[in-house]
Protein backbone atom coordinates (compact mmCIF):
# COMPACT_ATOMS: atom_id res chain seq x y z
CA UNK A 1 0.00 0.00 0.00
CA UNK A 2 1.48 3.40 -1.05
CA UNK A 3 1.68 5.36 2.04
CA UNK A 4 1.40 9.34 2.37
CA UNK A 5 5.24 10.01 2.23
CA UNK A 6 5.79 7.89 -1.04
CA UNK A 7 2.95 10.13 -2.46
CA UNK A 8 4.86 12.86 -1.57
CA UNK A 9 8.26 11.48 -2.80
CA UNK A 10 6.76 10.90 -6.21
CA UNK A 11 5.59 14.52 -6.57
CA UNK A 12 8.67 16.09 -5.66
CA UNK A 13 10.81 13.92 -8.10
CA UNK A 14 8.48 14.66 -10.87
CA UNK A 15 8.77 18.23 -9.86
CA UNK A 16 12.23 17.95 -9.90
CA UNK A 17 12.78 16.50 -13.12
CA UNK A 18 10.41 19.11 -14.58
CA UNK A 19 12.72 21.47 -12.66
CA UNK A 20 15.93 20.03 -14.32
CA UNK A 21 14.16 19.65 -17.74
CA UNK A 22 12.85 23.35 -18.22
CA UNK A 23 16.43 24.68 -16.68
CA UNK A 24 18.01 23.05 -19.22
CA UNK A 25 15.54 23.82 -22.36
CA UNK A 26 15.83 27.46 -20.87
CA UNK A 27 19.97 27.27 -21.02
CA UNK A 28 20.65 25.27 -23.82
CA UNK A 29 18.38 27.50 -25.89
CA UNK A 30 19.48 30.38 -25.00
CA UNK A 31 23.04 29.56 -25.41
CA UNK A 32 22.60 28.34 -29.35
CA UNK A 33 23.87 30.29 -31.85
CA UNK A 34 25.91 29.84 -34.87
CA UNK A 35 27.18 32.14 -37.88
CA UNK A 36 28.85 31.24 -41.47
CA UNK A 37 29.53 32.90 -44.44
CA UNK A 38 27.89 32.10 -47.21
CA UNK A 39 28.34 33.86 -50.44
CA UNK A 40 29.39 37.44 -49.23
CA UNK A 41 27.07 37.36 -46.33
CA UNK A 42 26.77 36.62 -42.99
CA UNK A 43 24.78 33.88 -42.01
CA UNK A 44 23.42 34.05 -38.22
CA UNK A 45 21.51 32.01 -36.06
CA UNK A 46 20.05 32.86 -32.98
CA UNK A 47 17.43 32.32 -30.57
CA UNK A 48 15.64 35.73 -30.60
CA UNK A 49 16.11 36.15 -34.31
CA UNK A 50 12.64 34.13 -34.23
CA UNK A 51 9.80 34.48 -32.22
CA UNK A 52 8.59 31.07 -31.89
CA UNK A 53 12.21 30.59 -30.05
CA UNK A 54 11.80 34.05 -27.51
CA UNK A 55 8.39 32.64 -26.80
CA UNK A 56 9.98 28.66 -25.71
CA UNK A 57 12.74 30.64 -23.72
CA UNK A 58 10.74 33.00 -21.46
CA UNK A 59 8.12 30.27 -20.70
CA UNK A 60 10.58 27.83 -19.75
CA UNK A 61 12.25 30.29 -17.93
CA UNK A 62 8.69 31.40 -16.05
CA UNK A 63 8.13 27.26 -15.83
CA UNK A 64 11.65 26.99 -13.89
CA UNK A 65 11.01 29.41 -12.22
CA UNK A 66 7.31 28.07 -10.87
CA UNK A 67 8.65 24.38 -10.46
CA UNK A 68 11.81 26.22 -7.82
CA UNK A 69 8.91 27.92 -6.24
CA UNK A 70 6.33 25.36 -5.72
CA UNK A 71 9.12 22.64 -4.73
CA UNK A 72 9.82 25.12 -1.32
CA UNK A 73 5.93 25.02 -0.31
CA UNK A 74 5.05 21.65 -1.48
CA UNK A 75 4.16 19.92 2.20
CA UNK A 76 1.31 22.78 2.71
CA UNK A 77 -1.98 21.56 2.23
CA UNK A 78 -4.23 24.98 2.53
CA UNK A 79 -2.11 26.06 -1.03
CA UNK A 80 -3.17 22.63 -2.99
CA UNK A 81 -5.80 23.71 -4.97
CA UNK A 82 -4.03 26.89 -5.84
CA UNK A 83 -1.29 24.96 -6.79
CA UNK A 84 -2.89 22.85 -9.10
CA UNK A 85 -4.36 25.54 -10.94
CA UNK A 86 -1.27 26.99 -11.13
CA UNK A 87 -0.01 23.61 -12.35
CA UNK A 88 -2.39 22.78 -15.32
CA UNK A 89 -2.19 26.88 -16.44
CA UNK A 90 2.08 26.44 -16.51
CA UNK A 91 1.48 23.12 -18.37
CA UNK A 92 -0.26 24.53 -20.66
CA UNK A 93 2.21 27.38 -21.67
CA UNK A 94 4.65 24.74 -21.87
CA UNK A 95 3.11 22.73 -24.67
CA UNK A 96 2.08 25.41 -26.29
CA UNK A 97 5.64 27.03 -26.38
CA UNK A 98 7.15 23.62 -27.32
CA UNK A 99 4.56 22.86 -30.12
CA UNK A 100 5.17 26.34 -31.47
CA UNK A 101 9.08 26.16 -31.37
CA UNK A 102 8.71 22.88 -33.22
CA UNK A 103 6.29 24.17 -35.79
CA UNK A 104 8.97 27.02 -36.73
CA UNK A 105 12.31 24.40 -36.08
CA UNK A 106 10.35 21.94 -38.64
CA UNK A 107 10.56 24.61 -41.15
CA UNK A 108 14.16 25.35 -40.53
CA UNK A 109 14.81 22.06 -40.90
CA UNK A 110 12.52 20.74 -43.94
CA UNK A 111 12.05 24.15 -45.57
CA UNK A 112 8.59 24.91 -46.68
CA UNK A 113 8.88 24.48 -50.29
CA UNK A 114 4.94 26.14 -51.29
CA UNK A 115 6.33 29.43 -49.59
CA UNK A 116 9.67 29.81 -50.75
CA UNK A 117 11.17 29.10 -47.46
CA UNK A 118 14.70 27.27 -47.70
CA UNK A 119 15.73 25.39 -44.72
CA UNK A 120 18.30 26.56 -42.72
CA UNK A 121 20.12 23.44 -40.71
CA UNK A 122 22.17 23.05 -43.53
CA UNK A 123 24.07 26.69 -42.79
CA UNK A 124 23.95 26.68 -38.94
CA UNK A 125 24.06 23.06 -38.15
CA UNK A 126 25.43 24.15 -34.79
CA UNK A 127 22.53 26.28 -33.76
CA UNK A 128 20.06 23.41 -35.60
CA UNK A 129 21.66 20.55 -33.12
CA UNK A 130 21.14 22.64 -30.01
CA UNK A 131 17.73 23.81 -30.49
CA UNK A 132 17.09 20.35 -31.14
CA UNK A 133 18.36 19.33 -28.11
CA UNK A 134 16.78 22.32 -26.16
CA UNK A 135 13.57 21.26 -27.74
CA UNK A 136 13.63 18.15 -26.22
CA UNK A 137 14.12 19.25 -22.68
CA UNK A 138 10.99 20.90 -23.37
CA UNK A 139 8.97 18.67 -24.54
CA UNK A 140 10.35 16.14 -21.23
CA UNK A 141 9.14 18.45 -18.84
CA UNK A 142 6.15 19.19 -20.57
CA UNK A 143 5.31 15.56 -20.62
CA UNK A 144 6.39 15.66 -16.32
CA UNK A 145 4.06 18.49 -15.66
CA UNK A 146 0.94 16.82 -17.56
CA UNK A 147 2.49 13.24 -15.13
CA UNK A 148 2.20 15.52 -12.45
CA UNK A 149 -1.28 16.89 -12.95
CA UNK A 150 -2.80 13.34 -13.77
CA UNK A 151 -0.94 11.78 -10.87
CA UNK A 152 -2.30 14.72 -8.29
CA UNK A 153 -5.85 14.29 -10.18
CA UNK A 154 -5.64 10.57 -9.72
CA UNK A 155 -4.46 10.88 -6.24
CA UNK A 156 -7.69 13.22 -5.21
CA UNK A 157 -10.24 10.95 -7.41
CA UNK A 158 -8.96 8.06 -5.32
CA UNK A 159 -8.69 9.67 -1.57
CA UNK A 160 -12.37 10.74 -2.92
CA UNK A 161 -14.16 7.66 -3.88
CA UNK B 1 -27.33 13.85 3.40
CA UNK B 2 -26.06 10.30 3.58
CA UNK B 3 -29.44 9.37 5.04
CA UNK B 4 -31.50 10.46 2.35
CA UNK B 5 -30.57 7.81 -0.05
CA UNK B 6 -31.36 4.96 2.77
CA UNK B 7 -27.66 4.45 3.48
CA UNK B 8 -26.43 4.20 -0.14
CA UNK B 9 -24.12 6.88 -1.09
CA UNK B 10 -24.39 9.36 -4.08
CA UNK B 11 -21.07 8.50 -5.90
CA UNK B 12 -22.52 5.32 -7.16
CA UNK B 13 -25.69 5.60 -9.53
CA UNK B 14 -26.73 9.54 -9.98
CA UNK B 15 -30.58 9.17 -9.04
CA UNK B 16 -31.63 12.67 -9.77
CA UNK B 17 -31.95 13.45 -13.32
CA UNK B 18 -32.65 17.36 -12.92
CA UNK B 19 -29.67 19.55 -13.55
CA UNK B 20 -28.71 22.11 -10.89
CA UNK B 21 -28.04 25.66 -12.33
CA UNK B 22 -24.43 25.59 -11.98
CA UNK B 23 -24.42 22.19 -14.52
CA UNK B 24 -26.66 24.68 -16.62
CA UNK B 25 -23.97 27.45 -16.64
CA UNK B 26 -20.94 23.93 -16.86
CA UNK B 27 -23.32 23.35 -20.12
CA UNK B 28 -23.64 26.43 -21.81
CA UNK B 29 -19.78 27.12 -21.39
CA UNK B 30 -19.41 23.66 -23.20
CA UNK B 31 -21.53 24.74 -25.77
CA UNK B 32 -20.05 27.62 -26.14
CA UNK B 33 -16.60 26.19 -26.44
CA UNK B 34 -18.06 23.31 -29.14
CA UNK B 35 -18.90 26.49 -31.13
CA UNK B 36 -15.45 28.14 -31.10
CA UNK B 37 -13.45 25.01 -31.39
CA UNK B 38 -16.01 23.74 -34.55
CA UNK B 39 -15.76 27.07 -35.91
CA UNK B 40 -11.85 26.80 -36.03
CA UNK B 41 -11.60 23.50 -37.60
CA UNK B 42 -14.38 24.60 -40.13
CA UNK B 43 -13.14 27.71 -41.04
CA UNK B 44 -9.36 26.27 -41.08
CA UNK B 45 -9.66 23.34 -42.55
CA UNK B 46 -12.02 25.34 -45.78
CA UNK B 47 -9.04 27.51 -45.99
CA UNK B 48 -8.02 28.24 -49.59
CA UNK B 49 -6.85 30.87 -51.95
CA UNK B 50 -5.66 30.83 -55.12
CA UNK B 51 -3.77 33.54 -57.02
CA UNK B 52 -2.97 33.52 -60.73
CA UNK B 53 0.35 35.50 -61.29
CA UNK B 54 1.81 36.62 -64.22
CA UNK B 55 4.91 35.18 -64.91
CA UNK B 56 6.03 35.86 -68.61
CA UNK B 57 4.78 37.30 -71.37
CA UNK B 58 4.92 35.23 -74.53
CA UNK B 59 4.29 38.15 -77.71
CA UNK B 60 1.29 39.42 -76.61
CA UNK B 61 -0.57 36.79 -74.28
CA UNK B 62 0.68 36.63 -70.72
CA UNK B 63 1.46 33.31 -69.40
CA UNK B 64 -0.31 32.56 -66.40
CA UNK B 65 0.58 30.24 -63.49
CA UNK B 66 -1.81 29.68 -60.30
CA UNK B 67 -0.36 29.76 -56.96
CA UNK B 68 -2.39 27.79 -53.95
CA UNK B 69 -2.15 28.82 -50.61
CA UNK B 70 -3.54 25.57 -48.40
CA UNK B 71 -3.81 24.96 -45.15
CA UNK B 72 -2.47 21.04 -46.05
CA UNK B 73 0.96 22.64 -46.96
CA UNK B 74 2.08 23.85 -43.46
CA UNK B 75 2.20 20.41 -40.80
CA UNK B 76 1.14 23.39 -38.18
CA UNK B 77 -1.81 24.05 -39.77
CA UNK B 78 -3.20 20.41 -40.33
CA UNK B 79 -2.32 19.58 -36.70
CA UNK B 80 -4.57 23.08 -35.80
CA UNK B 81 -7.37 21.44 -37.61
CA UNK B 82 -6.80 18.04 -35.83
CA UNK B 83 -6.73 19.49 -32.36
CA UNK B 84 -9.32 21.35 -32.65
CA UNK B 85 -11.39 18.68 -34.58
CA UNK B 86 -10.85 16.32 -31.70
CA UNK B 87 -11.72 19.17 -28.90
CA UNK B 88 -14.53 19.65 -30.35
CA UNK B 89 -15.82 16.32 -30.48
CA UNK B 90 -14.52 15.83 -26.65
CA UNK B 91 -16.73 19.09 -26.03
CA UNK B 92 -19.84 17.19 -27.83
CA UNK B 93 -18.91 14.03 -26.17
CA UNK B 94 -19.08 15.73 -22.40
CA UNK B 95 -22.36 17.75 -23.48
CA UNK B 96 -24.38 14.31 -25.13
CA UNK B 97 -22.66 12.49 -21.18
CA UNK B 98 -24.14 15.39 -19.03
CA UNK B 99 -27.28 15.11 -20.83
CA UNK B 100 -27.92 12.04 -21.05
CA UNK B 101 -25.53 10.24 -19.36
CA UNK B 102 -26.81 9.49 -15.90
CA UNK B 103 -27.88 6.17 -15.53
CA UNK B 104 -24.57 4.79 -16.72
CA UNK B 105 -22.41 3.60 -13.63
CA UNK B 106 -19.10 5.42 -13.16
CA UNK B 107 -18.05 3.20 -10.16
CA UNK B 108 -17.43 6.87 -8.05
CA UNK B 109 -14.49 8.13 -10.91
CA UNK B 110 -17.01 10.28 -12.81
CA UNK B 111 -15.42 13.45 -11.84
CA UNK B 112 -11.59 12.32 -12.28
CA UNK B 113 -12.25 10.91 -15.79
CA UNK B 114 -13.89 14.45 -16.91
CA UNK B 115 -11.20 16.44 -15.43
CA UNK B 116 -9.02 14.22 -17.08
CA UNK B 117 -10.17 14.34 -20.09
CA UNK B 118 -10.62 17.56 -20.10
CA UNK B 119 -7.22 18.36 -19.28
CA UNK B 120 -5.81 16.34 -22.11
CA UNK B 121 -8.09 18.17 -24.74
CA UNK B 122 -6.54 21.63 -22.64
CA UNK B 123 -2.94 20.23 -23.48
CA UNK B 124 -3.99 19.04 -27.43
CA UNK B 125 -5.48 22.35 -28.23
CA UNK B 126 -3.00 24.57 -26.65
CA UNK B 127 -0.25 22.86 -28.72
CA UNK B 128 -2.22 23.55 -31.83
CA UNK B 129 -2.97 26.96 -31.02
CA UNK B 130 0.85 27.41 -30.05
CA UNK B 131 1.74 26.21 -32.99
CA UNK B 132 -0.83 27.71 -35.80
CA UNK B 133 0.13 31.07 -34.34
CA UNK B 134 3.73 31.10 -34.55
CA UNK B 135 3.81 29.84 -38.02
CA UNK B 136 0.73 32.31 -38.28
CA UNK B 137 3.48 34.87 -37.36
CA UNK B 138 5.98 33.77 -40.11
CA UNK B 139 4.15 33.52 -42.32
CA UNK B 140 2.35 37.27 -41.70
CA UNK B 141 5.96 39.21 -40.99
CA UNK B 142 8.26 36.78 -42.29
CA UNK B 143 11.87 36.00 -41.12
CA UNK B 144 14.91 38.50 -42.59
CA UNK B 145 17.34 36.47 -40.67
CA UNK B 146 16.37 32.76 -42.07
CA UNK B 147 15.36 34.56 -46.11
CA UNK B 148 11.91 33.85 -45.30
CA UNK B 149 9.61 35.95 -47.04
CA UNK B 150 6.12 36.62 -45.91
CA UNK B 151 3.10 35.45 -47.60
CA UNK B 152 0.70 37.28 -46.44
CA UNK B 153 0.82 40.41 -48.78
CA UNK B 154 -0.07 38.25 -51.56
CA UNK B 155 -2.64 35.98 -49.92
CA UNK B 156 -4.68 38.47 -47.98
CA UNK B 157 -8.07 36.53 -47.60
CA UNK B 158 -6.11 32.62 -46.62
CA UNK B 159 -4.43 35.31 -43.68
CA UNK B 160 -7.71 36.81 -42.85
CA UNK B 161 -9.27 33.65 -42.51
CA UNK B 162 -6.64 32.22 -40.53
CA UNK B 163 -6.18 34.76 -38.15
CA UNK B 164 -10.34 34.36 -37.75
CA UNK B 165 -9.76 31.02 -36.95
CA UNK B 166 -6.70 31.38 -34.36
CA UNK B 167 -9.07 33.82 -32.74
CA UNK B 168 -12.06 31.37 -32.39
CA UNK B 169 -9.59 28.87 -31.32
CA UNK B 170 -8.07 30.70 -28.79
CA UNK B 171 -11.66 31.16 -27.54
CA UNK B 172 -12.18 28.14 -26.89
CA UNK B 173 -8.80 27.34 -25.53
CA UNK B 174 -9.99 29.87 -23.10
CA UNK B 175 -13.43 28.62 -22.26
CA UNK B 176 -11.76 25.30 -21.89
CA UNK B 177 -9.36 26.18 -19.69
CA UNK B 178 -12.18 27.84 -17.21
CA UNK B 179 -14.43 24.71 -17.88
CA UNK B 180 -11.13 22.60 -16.84
CA UNK B 181 -10.72 24.77 -13.70
CA UNK B 182 -14.30 24.35 -13.15
CA UNK B 183 -14.33 20.31 -12.95
CA UNK B 184 -11.13 20.31 -10.80
CA UNK B 185 -12.80 22.11 -8.32
CA UNK B 186 -15.83 20.23 -8.69
CA UNK B 187 -12.98 17.42 -7.83
CA UNK B 188 -11.66 18.96 -4.77
CA UNK B 189 -14.33 20.32 -2.95
CA UNK B 190 -15.91 17.49 -1.07
CA UNK B 191 -19.17 17.44 -1.97
CA UNK B 192 -20.16 13.82 -0.99
CA UNK B 193 -20.51 12.99 2.84
CA UNK B 194 -18.32 10.00 3.44
CA UNK B 195 -19.31 7.80 6.44
CA UNK B 196 -16.43 7.68 8.99
CA UNK B 197 -13.91 9.72 6.87
CA UNK B 198 -13.82 13.77 8.67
Amino acid sequence: MITKTWKMIFTLLLRLLALTATLAATLVMVTAHDSTEVMNFTFKAKYSYEPAFKYFVVAEAIASGYSLIVLFLSSKNSFSRLVMILDMVVAMLLISSVSAAMAVAYVGKKGNIHAGWLPICGEVAKFCNQATGALISGFLAAIMYLLLLIYSLHDTAYWMS
Amino acid sequence: MAAQDGGKSEVGVNSSPALKPKDWVLLSLRLVALFATAAATIVMALNKQTNTVVVATVGNTPVKVAVTAKFQQTPAFVFFVVANGMASFHNWLMIVVELFGHKIDYKGLRLAIIAILDMMTVALASAGDGAATFMAEVGKNGNSHARWNKICDKFHAYCDRGSGALIASFIGLLILLIINVMSISKLLKPKHTYIGVP
